[in-house]
């Protein structure tokens, strides 16, 4: 399948111009997110900063986890140029690791403050997980088969081996997919709790051990296509799970998602093929679990534009071949390697249009 | 404070509380008109608002819409919804 | 598409309607709901609803209760398929539906993070080790693909649609597919507040029906492509012919009132399965009795099979399952073509003028070879499921 649309909202901006200007900056400072008493570090979207509202307007009761996604699905679709006869058949897939986790805590405050007579059936509508494909599919006019998906690290790399799973049975002859995640305050607490934070705002994807995160919101998503278009930006290549390791290994350039959820990174190094360097850009939009959909975000854009951006972070103290300048290059495919917690892997595999 | 006075009061309180808590876009609390029509081709809320405002007349005025058929009448315009409001909240 | 032939060899369920297949079927021929006040937790709402009993401690996983009920049902329809032992042997993927068990909300965790500004994490490791799919997987060692659908109230028939692809697609031999949901507080709460709930048991397609009752359970079907099954010497009359998914792009809480996507939606799933409505015996509707969602779904049904059509809802018996109901509603389906009779449809007592049909209201014999089971989400999206049962000669 092809890469034909890209929409992405993080930290640093709206669209893939935006992603594309951030990745050739480097790396940025995030900002505070209050936890009570104290502050973390985090890359937070703002939505109300946001020039074009205009999509906004369709969902004046929606949470910011469902505006997010439906401004980014909004913005691949536009990007792949589809008319509206085909955005009405495509299919959708969501991915999320937590959800619309703060929306479920508003309503958890609503039980306590209220009591369970005197919810609010708004933010209990928002806080189900497929609140916001639906927000997608009703503002986008999308009819075709609509499916939001979990799988905490991997939830990305599941719902792009569906789509192109549904690509190839015919279903549908495109696919929206992509991934949403939040940052918030509980979710700021547990992290806090459970992970180490980079207190200078760094995430250092190649220190790998103890690794540090600085949390991350946003949403990447893509227009998937079996047509033959021009206009391309990358083929997905394949899909690797865990012990799949069939085949040879093509790469010119490894994104490794190292970002932090994890003490121990480790595991990523044994990914590494010698003579084909390694990038990271978790530091530009924060750790997500399905940050996967940033760096296939960033390789669709490598491969389009025959360039590298460099690692924005270049801390490295075991010397591995990191992309340390941006350069234009000749690259023919691209892998995305993330690790889970259980050191399971899931591997996206790019290749030039 | 007479009853003229208190019922202007509730409408007031009442268009600011759908502008704020059904995030209404673009519309300003004075703009809603005392008897335009809030569902549909009126304001355009729909069947979650209305859910919405059942638990808003709790949480704000301490009253029960016992059930829907109930609601559509009181919940036509701000006038019937101040009505509802006045003749049934409880004395402060 | 693709035809490749896609067996059901094994079925789960546990429900307040029963803990196994057998159980629920005695239960449908009894016709007597298992509903009642809710014991699981405490709330002052006194809406009935119907909960698992008899949930055997083997399965049981400390607060993962999602995860418990799934286990019980994923194992009996491993023992009817004689995979039990055999799993670790052929590419398994796992593929269930859930609403609950994909949220973050532990009431006792946040009510004391928001009083002091910090909280055990237990219930947070827990919930992290809880993702329903990889849970099952790492229970019964499957190492194919792996993925949690959470499309509220069709997830657990999405999840049969996603593994059908998948193995349609030779992503695996095997899939274990459905849906669990356990009763929580909190849909309680919500649904509550979106007065949809009914004080009575809940009376689906009837002139006088109040709302839902919530439920919990797990339904589960054992997958495998043909090829599959004949290397390992096994066979079942039952097979997955179609899935069909489309979404009303409407509005968040209701659905579209001329139920668009579900007609949509059906003809997907019959021009996968190569047949139409009048090869169909019989539907096993969403039929949750809210106003809402059995108008639009009894126009639709009358409107694709004629208003002659053998439905029932089978809510009465199980409550609303949520993320459960697809796959209970899919084991119950293939049940009621294995059996060749489909029960009375509990709760109905009178025809709603507004609806062009009436579930059935004795048992039913039924001699076709296709049967559907609907789905209507929350969120507007819809699902059809055809099964089949081939009719040895």
């Amino acid at each position: 399948m092809k890469i034909i649309g890209i929409g992405t909202l993080f930290s640093g901006g709206r669209g893939i111009d935006a992603f594309q200007q951030a990745l050739a900056k480097g790396w940025q400072a995030p900002s505070p997110l209050a936890c009570r008493d104290r502050t973390l570090p985090a890359y937070q979207v703002d939505l109300d900063g946001m020039a074009d509202r205009t999509v906004l307007k369709k969902l004046r009761r929606a949470d910011k986890l469902s505006k997010i996604a439906v401004v980014a699905a909004s913005d691949a679709v536009a990007d792949s140029g589809l008319g509206a006869a085909e955005q009405q058949k495509m299919g959708v897939i969501v991915a999320t690791a937590f959800g619309a986790h703060a929306t479920t805590f508003a309503f958890l405050d609503g039980i306590l403050e209220y009591g369970d007579a005197a919810v609010s059936p708004t933010i209990f509508s928002n806080s189900v997980h497929n609140a916001a494909a639906s927000y997608i599919s009703s503002a986008l006019a999308i009819q075709g088969p609509t499916l939001t998906v979990t799988q905490f690290f991997f939830s990305f790399q599941a719902a792009l081996q569906l789509a192109d799973a549904w690509l190839r049975e015919g279903r549908v002859e495109d696919v929206l997919v992509g991934a949403v995640d939040q940052v918030g305050e509980v979710m700021g607490y547990i992290a806090a709790s459970r992970l180490a934070i980079a207190r200078d705002g760094r995430i250092k994807p190649f220190v790998f051990s103890p690794a540090e995160a600085v949390p991350g919101e946003g949403a990447a998503f893509f227009v998937m296509s079996s047509r033959d278009r021009g206009s391309a930006y990358c083929t997905v290549d394949g899909l690797r799970f865990h012990d799949d390791l069939s085949g040879p290994v093509r790469s010119d350039l490894d994104i490794l998602d190292a970002d932090g959820l994890s003490i121990d990174e480790s595991s990523y190094i044994s990914s590494l093929v010698p003579g084909v360097p390694a990038a990271a850009y978790a530091p530009l939009y924060g750790s997500m679990m399905i940050g996967s959909a940033f760096s296939c975000a960033a390789g669709a854009l490598m491969l389009k534009e025959q360039r590298c951006f460099a690692s924005p972070v270049p801390d490295n103290p075991r010397g591995l071949a990191i992309v340390r300048e941006p350069a234009d290059s000749s690259i023919e495919f691209i892998r995305c390697i993330r690790y889970n917690c259980s050191t399971d892997r899931a591997v996206i595999e790019l290749k030039k249009a | 404070m007479s009853k003229v006075e208190e019922l202007a009061q509730i409408k007031k309180d009442l268009k600011e509380m759908l502008v704020r808590d059904l995030s209404l876009e673009d519309v300003r609390p004075e703009e809603i008109k005392d008897d335009e029509v809030l569902f549909g081709e009126g304001l355009g809320l729909d069947s979650l608002d209305a859910v919405e405002i059942v638990v808003l007349l709790q949480r704000n005025f301490g009253l029960e819409v016992k059930n829907m058929d109930q609601g559509k009448e009181i919940f036509r315009s701000i006038d019937t919804l101040a009505n509802f409001v006045l003749e049934n909240k409880k004395p402060s | 598409m693709n035809s490749r032939p896609v067996l059901i060899t094994g079925l789960g369920a546990l429900s307040a309607a029963g803990a196994t297949v057998a159980d629920t079927a005695a239960t449908f021929r009894s016709g007597r709901p298992g509903g009642g006040p809710v014991t699981l937790f405490d709330s002052p709402l006194a809406y009935p609803a119907f909960e698992v009993k008899d949930l055997p401690r083997t399965f049981l996983r400390e607060g993962l209760r999602t995860v418990s009920l799934a286990l019980a049902a994923v194992d009996e329809a491993l023992q009817e398929a004689a995979l039990v032992k055999e799993l670790p042997k052929f590419r398994v993927g796992v593929c269930l539906g859930t609403t609950v068990a994909s949220q973050l909300n532990d009431l006792d965790f946040y009510r004391s993070y928001r009083s002091t500004g910090s909280a055990p994490l237990e219930p947070v490791e827990r919930y992290l080790k809880g993702n329903l799919s990889d849970a099952v997987a790492r229970a019964v060692n499957a190492r194919g693909p792996s993925l949690t659908i959470v499309n509220a109230c069709s997830s657990g028939a999405d999840a049969i649609g996603v593994a059908l692809t998948w193995l349609r697609n030779g992503l695996c031999d095997i899939a274990i597919a459905g849906g669990a949901d356990e009763l929580s507080r909190i849909p309680y709460c919500g649904f509550a507040s979106l007065g949809i709930m009914s004080a009575e048991l809940c009376a689906p397609f009837d002139r006088d029906r109040k709302g839902l009752n919530l439920g919990e359970g797990a339904g589960v079907v054992i997958l495998e492509t043909a090829e599959c099954a004949a290397k390992r010497g096994a066979s079942s009359d039952l097979f997955l012919a179609g899935y069909g998914s489309c979404a009303d792009a409407y509005h968040l809480t209701a659905p579209h009132p001329e139920g668009l996507g579900l007609e949509r939606s059906l003809a997907k799933a019959f021009a996968q399965a190569g047949i139409g409505p009048g090869d169909v015996g019989f539907v096993n509707a969403h039929g949750t009795a809210t106003l809402e969602n059995d108008a639009a779904e009894g126009k639709v049904l009358a409107k694709v099979f004629g208003p002659g059509i053998a439905v029932l809802s089978t809510k009465g018996f199980t409550g609303h399952t949520l993320g459960a109901a697809g796959g209970l509603e899919a084991v119950f389906t293939a049940l009621g073509l294995r059996e060749g009779r489909v029960p009375a449809s509990a709760g109905f007592r009178n025809q709603d003028p507004l609806i062009p049909l009436a579930p059935v209201q004795k048992e039913t014999p039924v001699s076709a070879r296709f049967a559907v089971s609907t789905s209507l989400a929350f969120g507007g999206n819809n699902a059809a499921l055809v099964i089949g049962r081939e009719v040895k000669a």
